[in-house]
């Protein structure tokens, strides 16, 4: 579904720094070499020092940040607010700097995809340092030896921890944003976290469960991007409070329940998104392609603000009677069609 | 010979002898709980999609996913169709272990499953009962710069069970199915540091092999391995154990052939539970150290069945000498009705064992469970072997329901009879009772240590402890069988310390009809030495 997203009419917001810079992160080619650290732009000074200390795992991260923007992308493919690139466009913008619930989801989804790329590269053998090194038996050999390793997932974890969160940390966790943004980014690490599936395997005598052994299994990403979508549906709206010395954020409205550690949750609301204002880093729909059949923000009636929409029957060149085999060959017959494309005024 | 030593010890001595076998109990626990780590491992390894291009320049076929000759890669499926690159033509390659570790002899046995990701796609959905054809190969070395040897390499079918959540339409395009994982390879023995395996999909569309298999995004596998501390606290109990069932064994045995009489069939029973008990025992697992035996994973399994089956037949027979229904036992033959079900379920499990690791032995990627056939005959022989088994607990609890009926029968004309004799008969049930405690307690707390390590995460913390309760479920339930044989054997020895007993047995007087009636119910009750008490006063008189 991303292929047909990057359009020029897509609305923008640059949702705060982490999204830009790990946009920025997923385009460039491999990171192989220290100097790379330095010339990566909207890295802080910590983050590039990571970066030349953990060269390898910098692949991850950038294909962690890649398949958060993709996940992003498909999970609001239909609504105003769309994910779309966010450096494409040279805007700034208030929406940008404010926090509001799509920052809320951008930097979820990217602290998410950071630890869920990680420990995908950990159980392929690509990190030389997982696992192990964060159990108590220690990462010789005797350890892997006397005990095996813990789970890849903790070295995810605890790397995107370190390096996506230092941003906020190095700002000093006071201001309410550093907050937000912290609880957002651990919000989207528990959105792995809490989905691990488990699985067991028998292996007694004759098979039998006598000995069973389980592990815990990744979710897939997309799994992933569901629930951060329910969350932030369900985004729970916050302000600043002390209690004793210690800043926390606790719900605007009394009235509602407090947020777990795996809720969303945002400062200030969202624009409406709805027209064109540069100076607010909002592209408008105008242009958005819209279901003229759904009541629902993808149909046009929400998607074009009550603008109205054009009709045009276009032909496409459809692949039809396709016969797939698992991997790298299709054959299709071409298949034209006329079909009707609503677009937003 | 006037009893066995239960008969004949007294409750402070037995109470000493409890409590000295509690403490090794605990030890057993403690042991696992806290010395040794969890019983095994899973690691979870993500095959790397290696190009083969050995047409261009003849390589070696091995394609490894890292290291100093890392193979070409593949980043996903879409870069492989803009190259035009063959299904055949890539590999999927997984390196065991991941980098900067070793595999060792410790870990004993390698097992591995396979998750295959299948994303949903509208025009390539998978078919109902898609079969995936694998080409599989493994190979070891022990250097990293050597080349690598080849172990096995078979071609493999397995069936994919794969569930979708969502409703089939545009909108799901990209979620995973929800495959089962399928049996991938087990091997017996871990000799060699490194291995590769290399996983091909052939596709050859006239035949129909590797066709409506859905779109493979990844091939995982996880691979669990006993882990090495834990075989060696494992290789320690045995090697502790071994000596020590030995020598009650070659006590008991002598104190038997001591006797005059040749030996009852109880007392040979306890007899052949200790030497299997001693065949378990036996440390031979210290050879897969510096041997490479793959079929230690099958004699082990051999060993354990010949001791649940010599321990289910014991409690038969244990049962039946104890019955107080005049029937002359003393032979294996009188049991058969109830030895049979255990022989039969043993020998279906054996066949089961053999067809699925005994031809492990030859392909380590071979499945009883991958086939049809094979399937329905696996699963033939283990419900015959759980009917077998059900029909040997009805047997045993109708047994045990008719030993304790009987023993009510009998309370209740004890307070008809002289002091002496009361005493000692209540002595003796209450003794057999203990005993049947004891056993009842022992399969209790295996069946509830059993449940207990199935429902719980693999360990509790407390403080700063943690314990492994999966480890200590193994240690503790072997100490537990291990003392109670060495109980058994002990206490079930016959007695030499009353010799003159006879004297005040004949001093009791067994002249009114009152007595003689009650003494032949008590006979059976008491086991092999009361009916050889009997049998010797018949014969002095």
């Amino acid at each position: 579904m991303s292929s047909c997203s990057p359009k020029p009419y897509l609305l923008t917001s640059r949702a705060g720094c982490c999204g830009r810079y790990l946009a920025k992160l997923s385009s460039v080619g491999s990171i192989s070499e220290e100097e790379t650290c330095e010339k990566l732009k909207g890295l802080i000074q910590r983050q590039v020092q990571m970066c030349k200390r953990n060269l390898e795992v910098m692949d991850s991260v950038r294909r962690g940040a890649q398949l958060a923007i993709e996940e992003c992308q498909y999970q609001f493919r239909n609504r105003r607010w769309n994910c779309s690139t966010l450096d494409t466009l040279p805007v700034f913008g208030k929406v940008v700097t404010q926090g509001t619930r799509e920052a809320a989801f951008v930097y979820a989804i990217s602290s998410a995809g950071v630890a869920f790329a990680v420990t995908r590269a950990c159980s392929s053998g690509e990190l030389d340092k997982c696992g192990c090194d964060r159990t108590v038996q220690g990462g010789s050999p005797q350890g892997f030896q006397w005990s095996g390793c813990s789970d890849n997932i903790a070295y995810g974890v605890a790397f995107s921890q370190s390096f996506v969160d230092v941003r906020e940390r190095s700002k000093g966790a006071s201001s309410n944003r550093a907050l937000m943004n912290l609880h957002n980014n651990e919000a989207g690490r528990k959105a792995i976290l809490n989905n691990m599936r488990v699985e067991c395997k028998c292996h007694g005598v004759s098979g039998s469960c006598e000995f069973k052994t389980c592990w815990k299994a990744m979710p897939p990403f997309r799994k992933v991007g569901n629930v951060l979508k329910e969350k932030f549906d369900g985004a729970t709206e916050v302000e600043q409070s002390e209690i004793g010395s210690t800043k926390v954020l606790v719900p605007k409205n009394s009235q509602f329940k407090p947020h777990t550690d795996e809720d969303l949750v945002y400062l200030d609301s969202s624009p409406d998104f709805c027209d064109h204002d540069l100076k607010n880093g909002v592209l408008g729909t105008s242009g958005r392609q819209c279901n003229k059949t759904s009541k629902a923000i993808d149909g046009c009636e929400l998607m074009c603000c009550g603008r109205g929409f054009h009709t045009d029957e276009v032909e496409v060149v459809e692949r039809c009677s396709c016969k797939f085999h698992w991997c790298c060959s299709v054959k299709c017959k071409p298949c034209h069609r006329v079909v009707e494309i609503h677009t937003c005024r | 010979m006037a009893g066995a030593i239960i008969e004949n010890m007294s409750t402070k001595k037995l109470c000493i002898v409890g409590g000295i076998l509690l403490v090794f109990q605990v030890i057993a626990f403690l042991v696992g709980g806290l010395i040794a780590p969890s019983p095994t491992t899973a690691v979870p390894y993500t095959s790397v999609k290696c190009i083969d291009v050995r047409k261009n320049h003849h390589k070696t076929k091995w394609l490894m996913p890292w290291g100093p000759n890392p193979c070409e890669k593949l980043k996903d499926f879409d870069e492989a169709v803009s190259r035009q690159i063959e299904a055949n033509d890539i590999v999927f390659a997984v390196h065991i272990p991941l980098p900067k570790k070793e595999m060792s002899p410790w870990f004993q046995f390698m097992l591995f499953i396979m998750q295959l990701d299948i994303a949903f796609k509208m025009d390539n959905d998978l078919k109902e009962n898609a079969e995936i054809t694998l080409d599989v190969s493994l190979a070891y070395r022990d250097d990293a710069f050597d080349d690598w040897e080849e172990i096995a390499h078979a071609i493999e079918i397995r069936k994919l069970k794969c569930t979708f959540g969502s409703p089939k339409t545009l909108e799901s395009e990209g979620r995973h199915y929800d495959c089962d994982f399928l049996p991938f390879m087990e091997i017996g023995s871990v000799a060699h540091k490194y291995y590769l395996i290399n996983i091909r999909l052939p596709v050859n569309e006239r035949k129909g092999i590797n066709v409506g298999i859905g779109e493979i995004k990844d091939i995982r596998l996880v691979g669990i391995h006993q882990n090495g501390g834990f075989t060696k606290v494992w290789f320690a109990m045995k090697t502790f154990l071994t000596p020590s069932i030995l020598i009650i064994m070659i006590w008991y045995w002598r104190r038997i052939t001591l006797m005059t009489r040749a030996p009852v069939l109880l007392e040979k029973v306890i007899f052949a539970l200790g030497i299997s008990m001693t065949f378990i025992n036996i440390p031979v697992e210290w050879f897969s150290i510096g041997f490479d035996w793959t079929w230690m994973l099958l004699f082990g399994d051999i060993r354990q069945g010949i001791f649940y089956a010599m321990l289910l037949s014991f409690w038969i027979i244990f049962c039946g000498e104890h019955m107080m229904d005049q029937n002359e036992r003393n032979r294996l033959s009188g049991y058969w009705k109830q030895v049979g079900p255990i022989a039969v379920g043993s020998f279906c499990l054996f066949i089961f064992d053999m067809c699925e690791r005994g031809v492990q032995l030859k392909n380590p990627f071979y499945s009883i469970w991958t086939t049809e056939v094979g399937t329905e005959l696996a699963m033939a022989f283990i419900i015959v072997a759980g009917i077998c088994l059900c029909l040997y607990f009805l047997f045993l609890c109708f047994m045990v329901f008719q030993v304790f009926r009987n023993i009510s029968g009998k309370q209740s004309s004890l307070p008809a009879m002289s002091k002496a004799r009361r005493l000692h008969y209540e002595g003796l049930i209450f003794r057999f009772k203990f005993l049947m405690l004891i056993t009842l307690a022992c399969a209790a707390m295996t069946v509830i240590f059993f449940i207990v390590s199935q429902v719980t995460e693999g360990h509790w913390k407390w403080g700063d402890i943690t314990i492994q309760v999966n480890s200590a479920f193994f240690t503790g339930i072997y100490g537990m069988w291990n003392l109670y044989v060495f109980a058994l054997m002990f206490l079930y020895a016959p007695s030499h310390k009353n010799y003159g007993e006879d004297q005040s047995n004949g001093d009791l007087g067994v002249n009114s009809g009152e007595e003689l009636q009650l003494t032949t119910t008590i006979t059976h009750v008491d086991g092999p030495t009361e009916v050889y008490k009997l049998a010797r006063k018949e014969a002095q008189e």
